[in-house]
Order: structure tokens, then sequence, then C-alpha cells
């Protein structure tokens, strides 16, 4: 019997080979969109499972306030560097603790030097102490856990990293230089090991792990501060409750002791129910809750809707095409069931049916995969794969579930409504049951197109939103502007000057692609105002390209620009009020005297972050009064737009005065196009998948708009015969798929509001919603939908109607 | 699938190749006042009226009468597709009016055969294949199977055609296909709706040459509903109805 319902099954689907063609790939594109994010979700559920002596070890987080975006307090996953031996001393449970370098934004990577050899820059080396590998168990390739940060000025590096520098893993012993920074000295450090990278990603990852000796101890004096990761490995997996409970209580005596060595007062700080904060969290979870970025599931989340959805598309195709072709397997399942079939025997039959297209699709989804993951991987930066995943045999677990849920959500609805057909009816030549299911059929299509609709108006909205940010007056002129990661040193900012082609050379400490925000509070009249502090040298501005609006900017002339003159953007001068020009404001410095400085201009916003940030009111200065700040800016603004040879020589006085650290700089036209970047990913993902769920929408709707004409075939001769125009005919089968693209349409355009909205306003700068992409989404789904509809109508209505007739 | 055996209070008939006394026969069909109407509009259009008959085992009878008069009607209710709306059916002794859906499954599989007009072959499948369906359905074995397919096959004079799909077949080899199906789980009795209703007179001819031989031959009850006097004939008992009434029931010859 199974062997029949199969070959029948088979039958069917060349029989009705466009339609089988249809359900089955439209069926693995959905797949593939869901098994991609599956993939994902593996991916990223995966970190930190690399070894089973990983549950014992747990990440300490501290509350505070060093660094965080907004200077105030939070949980924070970078600890003081004491508490480390707070927790190696007082908590017995720890079997050891090790402190290890944070992933900071503005460290790009240290400069390695082997021998004579030209330096290669590299990211992810992390400074720890001698207990790294006593809490992470990498397994060792050379050296031992044990024996390889025993002794300071050691290093241990990934298997990939040895095999690039050395092209070999036997390197025990050899000297890596470490520098730093541009004019470090450099630090000689001694092989001592190499590791396996695990099976699974790390969220202490890195390409090798140092010990300078740095990390081996806190800073003496009390008031200094120094801040990295803390891991722990506990003796035994614990209640984290418990023990938060514990290092809590140790935390606070440990507060108390800091804070009146500083000479503070802990019960001056802590009040009004405030209280300090020690807590650990199992390293599992570090990855899936970061302190201030959004979780990756978090981001994710609209994905997953998405290819939720697209899933969905197909099935309901699935389900919509089998209940119209139901028609034609009515005649089938009367006769089965007077040859004495139960119906349970025939909706297996209809269910093994869906279950060969289930199994074809996953099969096409699985090849889809491979061919689509490279573009995926680059996409999202990751490095998934089907074949060579350490969780193949899960995943197998997961297809298998996917194709028995697929197979039942859209075989099951058809199914049933096939075998409940009723036999007299049908063999009296009775069809009339065949239109069962077509409220549900209506109801779907309907569903589908809501889909896609949103999805047009949504691109239409998104792309007018990119459009305008990437044509959006930055206040600055970006073009044949580049920023060297280096400070501002007179030497070479003066041999930089001596180039033809350069036109300024300076820094400040607010660039797109690497800002330093310092904020301050001024006093104004009375009136306290919060303000972000901007240190640039003399040149800063006109090499940025900035607008004044009123007064001027820093120039060379004024002797006074050296003492306590500051410039505003617009932001900070509409805190001021009007007529500012030559007014002064005063600010207490840290020790508690007051400085004077007088407004001289106002410039035009300028950009410096994503068009989700808003513009801080800035103040800009030249002067050290009130204290300064620097990062690694040197922006040189050209006089040429072929300012490549200019950069060879720049580099070649770079060479020659820092051997040691190899030069780098962005554009900022890179750097413009990086802060768009995440946008952009976000609105293509988006482009694509609106594509893919329009074209199954519109494949499912040529299908179906087949069967029905198909099943009206009698009626359309017999209208025919009576004399009905072609066009006639045709407008007969549109007329009730129109009224639900109509549908449709209407209630797509609330929801689509609704989720717009909500993405425009995670944007500071935007455009207002526009009208035209929904009228538009309203236009082209009716045109294509009238189109596809109409191809097959148009067949029906110009065929011979004897044929029709006779065949009866 | 487990196959439910259910025991019914009679024995198989035992058949034997030669013609029977009527008189001599053992009771197989029943109906006791039969009705059956439609409600319209809160009026009631009567199909059938107080049918009251008795079909015995090994008989050949024709149904016969003007179109509308519920021929059709009282066959589908002898086969089950449909409920009388009053009255008894007994089949065998047993009440069969209402009946659960595994119960009539049951006597599909095991003593009814259907012959349709329009011959009612699944299009995806084979001349074989549709032969072969009821006899996995009643879960024959498959040497069994492949015996009495090969045998129908033969007796039907279509072992060349039984690779092909029906619409690759006249309607006079569809409507022997057809009837081989019917045959094949060794029905009590064959129920046929107008069997010859689509085919030319010599085909027609001949499968009522087959209905005859099957009923003389093997004892096969055999009811069928017709339009053709000529057709009625072969057969041993008419029934003539009309407006849903049973206006004359004759023997043949
Ligand atoms: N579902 C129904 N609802 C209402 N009336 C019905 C229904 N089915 C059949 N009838 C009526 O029952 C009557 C008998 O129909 P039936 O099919 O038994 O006629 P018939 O004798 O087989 O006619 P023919 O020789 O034309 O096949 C007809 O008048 C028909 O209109
Ligand atoms: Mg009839």
């Amino acid at each position: 019997m199974f062997k029949l319902n199969l070959k029948i099954a088979l039958r069917n689907l060349f029989k009705n080979k466009v339609y089988a063609a249809i359900n089955i790939g439209g069926l693995a594109l959905g797949l593939t969109a869901f098994v991609l994010m599956l993939l994902y979700i593996n991916h990223e559920e995966s970190y930190d499972t690399w070894s089973p002596d990983l549950k014992n070890v747990y990440q300490i987080r501290e509350k505070h306030a060093f660094f965080t975006p907004d200077n105030k307090e939070h949980w924070n996953e970078i600890s003081n560097s004491r508490i480390a031996n707070l927790i190696r001393t007082k908590l017995p449970q720890a079997i050891a603790v090790t402190k290890v370098d944070n992933d900071w934004d503005f460290i790009k990577g240290y400069s390695l030097k082997i021998d004579d050899a030209n330096p290669v820059m590299m990211p992810k080396i992390k400074d720890s102490d001698s207990s790294f590998f006593k809490v992470f168990p990498y397994r060792f390739l050379q050296g031992s856990e044990d024996k390889a940060l025993e002794n300071p000025k050691s290093i241990v590096l990934k298997e990939s990293l040895a095999i690039q520098l050395f092209g070999t893993t036997k390197v025990l012993g050899k000297t890596i230089k470490v520098i730093r920074w541009r004019s470090d000295e450099g630090t000689s450090l001694t092989v001592t090991g190499v590791v396996a990278e695990p099976k699974y990603p790390q969220s202490v990852s890195f390409n090798a792990i140092t010990r300078t000796g740095d990390r081996d101890k806190d800073p003496e004096n009390p008031t200094n501060n120094n801040y990295c990761l803390v891991y722990t490995k506990l003796n035994k997996s614990s209640d984290t409750l418990v023990l938060n409970q514990t290092l809590q209580k140790m935390y606070v005596d440990f507060k108390k002791n800091l804070l009146s060595s500083q000479k503070k007062s802990y019960n001056d700080i802590y009040k009004d129910g405030r209280l300090p904060g020690l807590k650990v969290i199992p390293v599992k979870e570090v990855h899936a809750n970061p302190p201030y970025a959004m979780s990756w599931f978090e981001k994710l989340k609209p994905v997953i809707a998405i290819s939720a959805f697209l899933l969905l598309v197909s099935v309901i195709n699935f389900i919509n095409l089998a209940t119209a072709q139901s028609v034609q397997r009515a005649k089938e399942v009367g006769v089965k069931k007077v040859l004495g079939s139960h119906k349970t025997q025939l909706t297996w039959q209809f269910l093994i049916e869906s279950a060969l297209q289930s199994v074809i699709s996953l099969f096409l989804c699985i090849i889809l995969i491979e061919v689509v993951l490279p573009a995926f991987n680059n996409q999202f930066k990751v490095d998934l794969s089907f074949w060579h995943n350490a969780q193949l045999f899960a995943m197998v677990v997961q297809l298998f579930g996917l194709f028995v849920f697929v197979t039942l959500l859209a075989g099951f609805y058809p199914a049933w409504i096939l075998s409940n057909y009723n036999p007299v009816s049908v063999l009296k030549g009775n069809y009339e049951n065949g239109l069962r299911g077509i409220a549900l059929r209506n109801v779907l299509v309907v569903f589908q197109f809501v889909i896609s609709v949103t999805f047009i108006i949504s691109i239409g909205v998104m792309q007018m939103q990119s459009q305008y940010m990437s044509n959006k007056d930055l206040g600055f002129e970006r073009g044949n502007l580049i920023n060297i990661k280096s400070n501002y040193e007179d030497n070479f900012a003066e041999r930089l000057k001596k180039i033809p082609g350069v036109e300024y050379v300076a820094t400040t400490t607010q660039v797109m692609g690497n800002t330093f925000n310092v904020p301050e509070e001024v006093k104004y009249k009375g009136n306290a105002i919060n303000l972000n502090t901007v240190t640039v040298t003399m040149d800063a501005l006109p090499a940025l390209g900035v607008k004044v609006l009123q007064g001027r900017i820093f120039s060379k002339e004024y002797k006074q620009d050296t003492i306590n003159t500051v410039v505003l953007n617009e932001a900070a001068a509409n805190l001021f009020g009007k007529n500012i020009i030559g007014q002064t404001y005063g600010k207490v410095d840290w020790e508690g005297k007051t400085n004077i400085f007088q407004i001289v201009g106002i410039i035009k916003n300028y950009h410096n972050e994503g068009f989700d940030k808003s513009v801080l009111p800035t103040v800009y200065k030249v002067t050290g009064l009130g204290g300064t700040s620097n990062t690694n800016n040197l922006l040189v603004r050209f006089n040429t737009s072929k300012y490549n040879d200019v950069i060879g020589k720049i580099e070649k006085e770079w060479k020659a005065l820092y051997p040691n650290y190899p030069m780098e700089y962005t554009s900022l036209d890179d750097a413009f196009s990086k802060s768009l970047e995440d946008n952009n990913r976000f609105v293509n993902m988006i482009i694509l998948f609106s594509v893919v769920s329009v074209s199954l929408s519109l494949l499912g709707l040529f299908a179906l708009s087949t069967f029905v004409a198909k099943r009206r075939t009698k009626e359309i001769a017999v209208r025919k015969v009576l004399g009905a125009s072609n066009l006639q005919i045709v407008n007969l089968l549109n007329k009730s798929f129109l009224i639900l693209v109509i549908v449709a349409n209407l209630i797509s355009w609330p929801i689509a509001y609704i989720l717009i909205k909500k993405w425009l306003e995670g944007f500071a700068y935007r455009i207002d919603m526009p009208v035209l992409p929904f009228i538009a989404a309203t236009i082209i789904s009716i045109i294509i939908a009238v189109l596809t509809v109409s191809i097959q109508a148009r067949k029906a209505a110009v065929s011979d109607p004897v044929n029709a007739l006779k065949y009866e | 699938m487990v196959g439910r055996q259910i025991v019914l209070r009679f024995k198989r008939p035992n058949l034997q190749p030669s013609a029977f006394l009527p008189s001599t026969l053992k009771k197989m069909i029943e109906l006791k006042n039969i009705e059956k109407y439609y409600a319209n509009k809160g009026i009631k259009h009567y199909v059938l009226r107080h049918v009251t008959t008795t079909i015995k085992q090994g008989e050949f009878v024709s149904i016969m009468g003007p179109s509308g008069a519920g021929k059709s009607t009282l066959l589908n209710i002898l086969g089950m597709l449909e409920e009388p709306t009053y009255g008894t059916y007994e089949f065998f002794g047993e009440d069969v009016t209402t009946l659960n859906e595994r119960k009539r499954i049951e006597l599909y599989r095991n003593h009814i055969g259907f012959v349709f007009q329009a011959y009612h072959l699944i299009d995806e499948m084979t001349v074989y294949e549709n032969i072969e369906a009821p006899l996995l359905y009643k879960k024959v074995g498959s040497s069994e199977r492949a015996s009495r397919i090969a045998n129908l096959l033969d007796r039907f004079n279509i072992v060349a055609k039984k690779d092909l799909f029906p619409n690759q077949l006249s309607g006079g080899q569809q409507q022997l296909v057809g009837i081989a199906r019917a045959l094949a789980a060794q029905p009590s009795v064959i129920l046929a709706d107008e069997p010859t209703g689509n085919l030319q007179s010599t085909q027609a001819e001949e499968i009522m040459q087959l209905f005859k031989k099957l009923n003389q031959e093997d004892g096969i009850t055999i009811i069928q509903v017709t339009h053709s006097e000529k057709n009625a004939e072969y057969g041993n008992r008419i029934l003539h109805i009309a407006d849903g009434v049973v206006k004359e029931d004759v023997l043949v010859r």
C-alpha cells in the first residue's frame, strides 16, 4: 500500500510539474532562510561550550561608572583588577582566578616583530597573568598548561597565529617583540606554548595570550585603578544566587577598605539605598548578555521573525495549491472509499505526498545553503558551515524536526479536506464540495499578500531613509581627508606639513570613526550647562572644513586662542541662548578653581557618529586651560584628490621615525561608509527577503489561478458559447483575486506604518513618514497580481470551448 | 493499519457454477418501507416512498424507470452510500440502515462491488493497480493478489493493457476494468448504476453478457440500473420504479 501510494504521489508530481516545482522550490527557499537562521542561532548558542570544564568557570561583573557610555553606574564586564585578588584570597571555592585584557574598541591590535622582519599588526593579543590557562582549559599542542605562563615575559600562541608567523607550530623558545603603541620600545616575549583552536567560539577570544608581568600586580596607589576582565574557576558548579550573596558581602567590605584608603567615606557615596555590586555569571551566558550592546538574540529578532514569515509564505503556497487541486483528486477519494479505504488511510496517503515534497525541498535546501552560505557569512561576519559543523548531529535532528513540522503544517489540512470528501456527491459528479477550503484559501492568500505588501512598503521607506542619510550634509568635507592612527606629535606633524599636497595636519578628539567624548559642566549667567568637550589643534576645524555660522574659528593670528577662547557648535549655542559671541562662561576645575572661557564662534553641527545618534552640544578649544584630552587621531587634509602618492611619502616619513610600528589610516570617506554599514546590511537583507517573499507569493498566486482557471474550464466554455469575449472572461477570473489583493493592502498599511515608524525612530536624523511607498506598494501589488492571474486566465479564455464541452 | 475483522451473522455463500432456483435461495437484501425525501424550504420532496422488497442471493435484478424516478437513489441506499430517511434495510439478516464507518468499510471490502456509469477508474493508477487497489485494502497476500489479478485480466482479455493508464483505454475497456476491479475482492453483490450508459450498443452487449455469465456461473448477485429494455432482459427480475414507488416487480421469462 505504502509503495503504491508513493508511486501515485510521484505520478501526481510529474503530472503537475509546474505546480510541484513551485511548491517544492518555494518550500526549499523558505526552508533555506530558516535553516540559515538555525545555523546562526546554533553558532551563537555554542559560545563557550567547547569544554565540559567551562561549566565551573564564571565571569566577574562589577557595578561601577568607569568608561560607561553615560558615565553613570552600571554592571560591567570589566572589573577593578584588585577584585581578582579579593576572590583568590577570600572565596574558598575558587580554584583559580585570572585577569585578562578587555577588547577595547580603540585598540585595533599590537605590532608584532620577529627578528628583523617587517612588523605586522595583529589584533587580539591579550595580556593576562599566570592563571589564564588554569581557568580556561585550552588544549596545548606545544608546551603545557602549568608551565606556559609560569614566568613573566612569555607568550602563548593560537595554532593559527603560530602558523601565520612561523609556518609551523614547533615554535617553543622563539622570541616575539610586542610593540603596543607607536613609540613603545616593545617587550620581547618568549613563546612558551601553542594552543589548539577549540571547536566552538569563545567570548574571550585571542590570537595570543601574553604575560608581560603588568597584569601580575595591581596599582600601588589606592586612587589608581586598573580595569580588566576577571574570570574564576570554582571547585564545583555552584548556585549563582547563593554565590552572589557571598560575593556581595565580601565586596562591601572590600569597597569600605578601598574607599577609606582613598580618603573617601563609604557612607557618603553609598546612601539613599545605593549599593555597590559584585556578581558572577557563568561563562556560557557571557556572550548572550553583553552589558551595553544588544545581545545577539535581540539583534536577530527581526531576522528570525522575517525568516519565519518566509517559511510561512511557502507553507501557505503549499496548502493553497494542495487544496486547490483537491478537485482533481476528489474522484480518487470517492472511489477509494467505496473500494473499502479507511479515512485514516487516505489521510496518510496525502500526508505521504506532502512528505515526499518536503523531503525533496529539504534536499534542495541543503544544496541552496551550500550555495548561499559564503554570502551569508560575509554579510553577517561569521564563519558558518553546514557539513563541517561540530553540531552536525544536532542540526540533522533539528532538520528532521523541521521536516515533520512542515509536512504536518502543509499536509495535514489538505489531507483532512481530501479524505473527508463524501463519495456519493463526488461520484455523482457533483464537485460542489470541491469548493471546500476556499474560505481558508482566501484568508491565506490575503495573509501572504499582507506580508508581501508590508515588505514592499518597508523597503520603499528604508531606501528613502538610506538615500537621505548617504546624501545628508555631514557638516564637514569628508573628501581628501584621512585620519592616521596616531596622536599629534610636533616633529612628525611638521615633517608632514612640508610634503607638497598636504594642506593641513591637525588632531581632534572628535571625528567620524573615532570619537572620545569628555563631559563637563559649565556655568553661564548662573545656569549650569552640560557640554561635551573636544580638544583640537589650531588647524583642526579648517582641516575638517566645518562651516562657520557666527564669529570665527581658531587661527594663529589670535594669541588669545591658546589662552581661553572656545568655539561652540550649534547644538551647544542653542543651550546658551542668543547673542553669545564675545560672552564668557566659567568652569570649575578639579582643584576647585574657576576658569573663564570666551566664546568666539559658532559652527554648524558636524556628524561624527552614525545618524542614529544626535550631535552632542559640544565646545571646541585649543587651550590647555581646564585640562585637555587626546586620542589617536591625526587628520591630514590634502589639496589634491590624487593623494595616493602623498600617502606614500607620509608612510616613508613614518617608517623613518617609527620602524617597529606599521602606519594605519582610514579615509573619512571610508569612515562614513562604515557608519552606514550596519544600516545598509539590514536594509539589504530586508530587500533580499522581500524579493523572495514577493516572488513566492506571486508564484503561489500563479499556480492558484491555474487551478481556478482549470476548475472553471467548463464554465468558461459555456460562457464563451453564450457569447462572452475573452476580455470579459479574463476579468471574471481576475475579479476574485483582485478583491483579495486589495483587502491585503488595506490590512498592510497600518501594520507597515507601525513597524516603519518604530524603525525610523531609531534614527536621530530621519525623513518624515512618506506616503509614496504606501501608494506605490498598492499599485505594484495590484499590477503584478493582475498580470499573474491574466496569463492563466487568458490561456483559459482563448482555448477552444468545444474541447471542454465534449469532454464532459 | 490493522484490519479489524467484524463477525457478521452469516457464512460466505457457497458458490456453485450452476443456475439456482430463486425460491430456494437465501435472503440477501431486505428493504422494509424505505422512504427518502429532501426537505427544501420546509417542503418534503419525496424521492422514494414505501419501498419494500427482498432480493435473494444469486438474483440478477434490473431497476428501470423514467428519469428522476429515484433509481440511483435506491441503488445508493442499497450500497449504503446514502441513508434512507425512514424504513429498515437488512443485509444478510443484519440491520444496516445506519452503520458506522468502520462497519460500512468492512462491507465494502468483503461484500459489495460498485460499477459506475462514468467508470471512475483512478487516473493516476494503471489498469493493474486499479484492479489491485481493493485487494490491498482487503489485505490479501501478494501471491494471492497476483494470481487473482492475472485471472481477471485473462478472463476479460485485457492482459495487454495492464500497464496502461485509464485515459489510454476506450470507454468499453475502461468499463471492463471497472468490473474487474469490482470483482477482485470477490463480492457477494455487484451494484451497477447504468454501467453501459456511456457505451455503444455492441460494447454494452458485451458487458451485459459478462454480467449474465458472472451471475449464472459464479453465482454473484447483480443489481443494475438501466434505461434499456434489452439490457434489463439479461437479468431475471425487473423492478419498475416511477415517482419513487415500485410500480411493478416482474420475473423475466
Ligand atoms: N441532494 C438532493 N437534493 C434534492 N433532491 C435530490 C438530491 N439528489 C437527488 N434528488 C432528487 O431525487 C430525485 C431522484 O434522483 P435519482 O438520481 O435517484 O434519479 P434517477 O432515477 O437515477 O434518474 P436518472 O435516470 O436521470 O439517473 C430527482 O428528482 C432529484 O431531483
Ligand atoms: Mg440515475
